[in-house]
């Protein structure tokens, strides 16, 4: 599937900035499964300073520095990106969940997209025991990681209440889960919660979904702004494989990935550092049109 | 006489044994002075024989007196846990460690040995990563670490170093061995600590220190410096010493030792990084530094990539590293190789890195994420000392540094052996280590009690050097595992014997060896604008003071005459928010107390005594560094007095003698600062705070006091106020008469108490700071304080009224505006931009 993507990221300040460093991670680029086939960003006003890079995970990264006052920062970012299918795999071919835990244990790469760096707590997610006990029942013995994963996150769909006037980007898991109410990020945050509290590895994907599904499917949560999902570690055989928690979809071709990390901070659209009295006011639109 | 000599030589002769005569080491532990047959071990013995000789009183009056040495020069740590934070005073156990020249010759080997292991293991963590995909290193110890910062990996560091000045714990174990307990390369502590004891204890007993063949110090540390500038490309660049502020536990040290090593004392603040280099923000403009000795740790270091809540960093300073244009000692991400986790795999590694097996062994130490070692490691929990890997859990709050499996609960072992089976990734077994024992001095004796020994390396051109000397933690009780300053255990100095005698080198820097710095421009903005608040709080708390003593002093007269002046004092004291204004209707003199008192005491008005030396001292302790410590102590000792209730309640004697003592207190300060600050931009700042709060006050004073309709005896009170009585009488022989007041109080520039001799100190004061503006035109500030002398040189006491004073006033509050936009904040516009236009 191809789609062509739109994001327009308006911030308004309550007074004039006197200047401004950014970090964005707006661009998306390739992986497994997804190609880029153009990308671009737009930024008013325009930076003095532009430095493209790309951060430890290889996420895109664009720091920006803008000197001369404003009292708006608008990023606008489009892409046209094709997105294969997901193949899902045969339960009976994936190996246990204690298996793959042993294969983490005593893993030796160290790569950006190593199963070791995202078995540990990060920053926003703990290791909550409340949220592991509740983890637990999807992993009996000897059962499949990935049968395991996808009945936690059917349950965390159930047991959740979409609502996004509970939470905030910087609400931590067990907040969230104590309201059992929160959006895609707080969902995504409790199921990699859970999985990292048994030994696994799990990863936060920020991304976009598909605005306008096929007619008689239902609209998905989360596509009129960005999107965050699961990714879990099945083992060297599988690999990464996207769960979406908020969806209670596995991801396939209607989730198009813009950074992964180990929780919200690392793939943070928009960080930075302004110098500016008075708070500011964030304003996120998403546009994802199928094209072919 | 002979008898008395005779007496002396006995003394000393059996001194020593009845020294130690009560001394019996702890069962089953190694004691370093005392062998296992109750000998005293003989490189004791010299310094043992010669404290004999002091006798027993006399040994306690020397070490009080390095106890008073340390409080006098402002030695303090700070206590986490404590909910008010308050600084202790230094715990020194006077009797120092000894260790002898053989073996310190082994420790330096192991040690040097170990840092260049070390430096290995972080070069390729942070750069090709073989000994994680060799298998050598499990990767989920990398990448578990906490301090695994991955925006440095791939970065090589400037200067080609992760390590410059790195610390090692060691013990005795109870096979007579040193084992090294841990590493400690994220910015480790203690060094600056280890001076201060060395100086307090050698002053102390000098006569002892200088026979003792001790081996000094001072060399290892003037040889880091000299390592440090090495970097210091660029003339006019400064190294710095990069704190995170006066909260932090070992503030003092910071202070301490960027005064020692000659750099500059930052605050994550006081940095800016951009596209060309790492700047200082000072009064004269951005200054560069190419160098920090990093005191934070490495995560807090830039907010824009690594922790986005950090208060402390300094945003781009990542990106800094990156381009080279700064060396950072130690290396952001150093902090990987502290891991307890990581003694696993050391001695490992020394072999396939090094090529030797370790000189030194470490506690022995098992990574739970390892299938094979689980099992043996369960199958003798009890024995076992269980730790988290990394730093603490959270989830496992129980286990802290590590607890004995023996010492578990049943609740606790099942919940560990649950953790364990969940997530053994996060827990190391180590091998229970009693450590030895060395002397103290407790209640006029020798007794024996377990420690841990820091030792220091900084390393000079491609070499490591080891300090010889250490600091000493040591545990009050038996647990020799459990040694935390944090938890109120002593210190104590380390002694490395010479065989040789030692040649006397100061500690203090020799004077050859330091650069001359007198740039009066290197102040950082931050710290001149909280000298700048301490002046003119501290001068807001004097006016009050002198205020409230006027008015107590008319309240005695008590007199119906007094009253209008008394009502007058009373308002003036309300418009300040120093009182109530709405208070009970009382006779004039109950309210005129009510006003003192609340001036003097009450806590709820912010132009309260209490809250005005409150404000002081939370702007002095932001730079506390720069004050001696009598200066500190004077601020904290009016903060403590203030806040005392009076003992004998609010009546009026009490209440003035409180004034008294407080103006006392503020007199010894000014004095002080007077004298004991270096005349430098500092100190300035610092003045033309206290003046221009003073001209302010004056100004006030005099439309109060001396206005056309000022009540009677207003102008009395005025020249109290100004403290200008006495000059007034010698002058005038004559009652108080308006014109000759004004001119003595407001433009005679020869009364220190004037407001003209305010002006012209603040004009000389400006004179003396960096010009921030290019040529030909006046600076804002020089704009406003021009204007002010302006009207002095044409002032005439017969004419100045209200109005003209007003403006003054409001000249002078420009004037402070404008020396807090010229000098203490920066907007920098983008000048690189334009400078190279045509």
């Amino acid at each position: 599937m191809i789609y062509d993507i739109r994001q327009t990221t308006d911030c308004t300040y309550a007074s004039s900035v006197a200047h401004a460093h950014h970090v964005l991670r707006l661009t998306p680029i390739n992986r497994p499964g997804q190609r880029v086939q153009v990308s671009s960003l737009r930024i008013e006003p325009e930076p003095v300073h532009w430095r493209e890079g790309q951060d430890f995970f290889g996420n895109r990264l664009t720091w920006i520095a803008i000197e001369e006052a404003h009292e708006a920062l608008t990023v606008k970012m489009s892409a046209r990106i094709a997105v294969e299918k997901f193949a899902v795999p045969a339960v009976a071919d994936t190996p246990s969940w204690e298996a793959v835990q042993e294969e983490v244990f005593a893993s030796t790469a160290i790569g950006p997209t190593a199963p070791s760096h995202f078995l540990f707590p990060s920053r926003m997610v703990s290791l909550d025991p409340e949220i592991r006990d509740y983890a637990r029942p999807s992993f009996p013995p000897g059962r499949s990681l990935f049968e395991g994963a996808r009945e936690l996150m059917r349950r965390i769909k159930t047991d959740m209440v979409y609502d996004t006037a509970a939470t905030t980007v910087t609400t931590t898991p067990p907040m969230s889960f104590a309201l059992r109410r929160g959006v895609c990020q707080d969902f995504a945050h409790i199921m990699i919660s859970g999985l990292r509290g048994l030994g696994l590895s799990a990863a936060y994907v920020s991304g976009y979904l598909r605005t306008n599904r096929p007619p008689g499917a239902t609209r998905l949560q989360g596509a009129d702004a960005t999107h965050a999902w699961v990714l879990v570690w099945c083992g060297a055989a599988i690999g990464w494989v996207g769960f979406d928690p908020t969806n209670d979809l596995i991801a396939s071709d209607e989730h198009i990935v813009l950074a992964v990390g180990r929780d919200y901070t690392d793939v943070a659209p928009m960080d930075g550092v302004i110098v500016a009295h008075g708070g500011q006011h964030i304003d996120v639109s998403v546009n994802v049109i199928p094209v072919g | 006489m002979a008898a008395q000599t005779d007496n002396a030589t006995l003394k000393t002769g059996n001194g020593l044994e009845a020294l130690v005569s009560g001394y019996r080491p702890l069962p089953g532990i190694v004691d370093e002075m005392m062998d296992g047959n109750g000998q005293v071990r003989p490189h004791w013995k010299p310094l043992l024989s010669m404290l004999a000789g002091l006798g027993p009183e006399e040994i306690g009056r020397r070490f009080a007196s390095a106890d008073r040495y340390l409080r006098d020069s402002g030695v303090f740590y700070r206590v986490y846990e404590d909910p008010a934070g308050v600084e202790r005073p230094w715990p020194l156990s006077h009797m120092p460690l000894l260790i002898e020249p053989s073996e310190w010759k082994a420790l330096e080997a192991g040690l040097i040995q170990r840092a260049g292991l070390l430096e290995a293991v972080l070069a390729d963590a942070y750069g090709p990563g073989d000994l994680i995909r060799d298998g050598r290193l499990p990767a989920a110890l990398v990448a578990g670490n906490p301090e695994f910062l991955r925006p440095l990996v791939g970065v090589a560091p400037a200067g080609g170093a992760h390590l410059r000045f790195i610390a090692m714990d060691v013990g005795r174990g109870p096979d007579g061995r040193w084992w090294v307990l841990g590493d400690r390369a994220q910015a480790p502590s203690g060094a600056g600590y280890a001076i201060e004891n060395r100086l307090a204890l050698s002053r102390a007993i000098p006569e002892i220190y200088r026979k003792a063949h001790v081996k000094r110090v001072a060399p290892f540390f003037q040889a880091f410096q000299a390592e440090l500038f090495e970097y210091n490309r660029q003339e006019d660049a400064r190294v710095c010493l990069l704190t995170p502020g006066p909260l932090n536990e070992t503030y003092f040290e910071h202070a301490y030792l960027a005064r020692y090593l000659g750099l500059l004392l930052v605050e994550g603040e006081d940095l800016v990084a951009r596209d060309d280099g790492v700047f200082i923000r000072t009064i004269s403009g951005l200054r560069r530094t190419e160098v920090l000795l990093r005191r934070i740790d490495a995560d807090f270091a830039d907010p824009l990539e690594l922790n986005a809540r950090s208060r402390l960093g300094v945003a781009g300073l990542v990106q800094a590293v990156r381009d080279g244009k700064v060396v950072i000692a130690n290396a952001l991400g150093a902090g990987l190789v502290e891991a307890r986790a990581m003694l696993a795999f050391l001695p490992a590694l020394a072999s396939h890195v090094l090529g030797e097996e370790l000189l030194l062994p470490n506690v022995a130490t098992w990574w739970l994420g390892r299938a094979d070692v689980r099992d043996d490691i369960l199958a003798k929990l009890d024995s076992m000392v269980i730790a988290p890997a990394f730093a603490s859990l959270p989830d496992d709050a129980h286990l802290g540094r590590g607890i004995l499996g023996a010492a578990l609960d049943d609740e606790q072992r099942q919940h560990l052996l649950q953790s364990i089976a969940d997530r053994r990734v996060d827990y190391v077994a180590q091998e229970a280590v009693t450590l030895s024992s060395t002397p103290v001095w407790r209640d006029g004796r020798l007794q024996p009690r377990p420690f841990s020994l820091r030792l220091f390396l900084a390393k000079t051109g491609d070499k490591w050097q080891v300090m010889p000397g250490g600091f000493v933690r040591i545990a009050e009780n038996a647990d020799a595992r459990a040694i935390s300053l944090q938890r109120g255990d002593a210190t104590a100095d380390a002694w490395v014997l010479s065989d040789a005698p030692v040649s006397p080198i100061t500690l203090l820097p020799s004077p050859g060896r330091v650069a001359v710095q007198r740039a009066p421009g290197m102040l950082p903005s931050r710290a001149a604008d909280n000298l700048f608040w301490v002046g003119r709080y501290v001068e807001r708390a004097e006016a009050t003071l002198r205020l409230a003593r006027a008015l107590l002093n008319r309240i005695t007269e008590a007199e119906d005459s007094a009253a209008p002046v008394v009502i007058a004092m009373t308002g003036l004291l309300q418009s300040w928010s120093a009182a109530p204004t709405d208070a009970a209707p009382l006779s004039v003199s109950a309210a005129a107390t009510q006003v003192a008192g609340s001036a003097l005491m009450g806590k709820d008005f912010e132009g309260s005594l209490p809250r005005l030396v409150k404000a002081a001292r939370t702007a002095a302790s932001v730079i506390r560094e720069r004050f001696s410590p009598d200066a500190w102590r004077a601020v904290n000792d009016l903060v403590a007095m203030i806040e005392a209730p009076l003992s004998q309640g609010p009546v009026e004697s009490a209440m003035i003698e409180r004034v008294e003592a407080a103006l006392r207190i503020i007199s010894s300060f000014s004095g002080l600062a007077q004298e004991n600050m270096t005349q430098l931009a500092g100190w300035r700042f610092l003045e033309l705070g206290r003046r221009i709060e003073r001209a302010l006050q004056t100004c006030r004073f005099v439309r109060c006091f001396a206005n056309a309709g000022a009540p009677e005896g207003g102008l009395d009170v005025l020249l109290e106020l100004a403290d200008s009585q006495l000059t007034y009488r010698q002058r005038y022989v004559m009652i108080a008469s308006r014109a000759p007041v004004i001119d003595l109080v407001m433009l005679d520039p020869n009364n220190p108490r004037s407001v003209a001799y305010q002006v012209d100190r603040i004009e000389t004061h400006l004179a003396a700071l960096p010009v921030r503006q290019s040529a030909g035109r006046l600076s804002p500030v020089q704009q406003v304080a021009a204007s002010i002398a302006t009207r002095f040189r044409i002032g005439n006491a017969g004419h100045i009224d209200e109005r003209q004073i007003i403006e003054i006033e409001s000249d002078l509050m420009r004037l402070s505006e404008a020396i807090g936009a010229t000098y203490l904040t920066h907007n920098e516009p983008a000048q690189a931009v334009w400078a190279t236009l045509p």
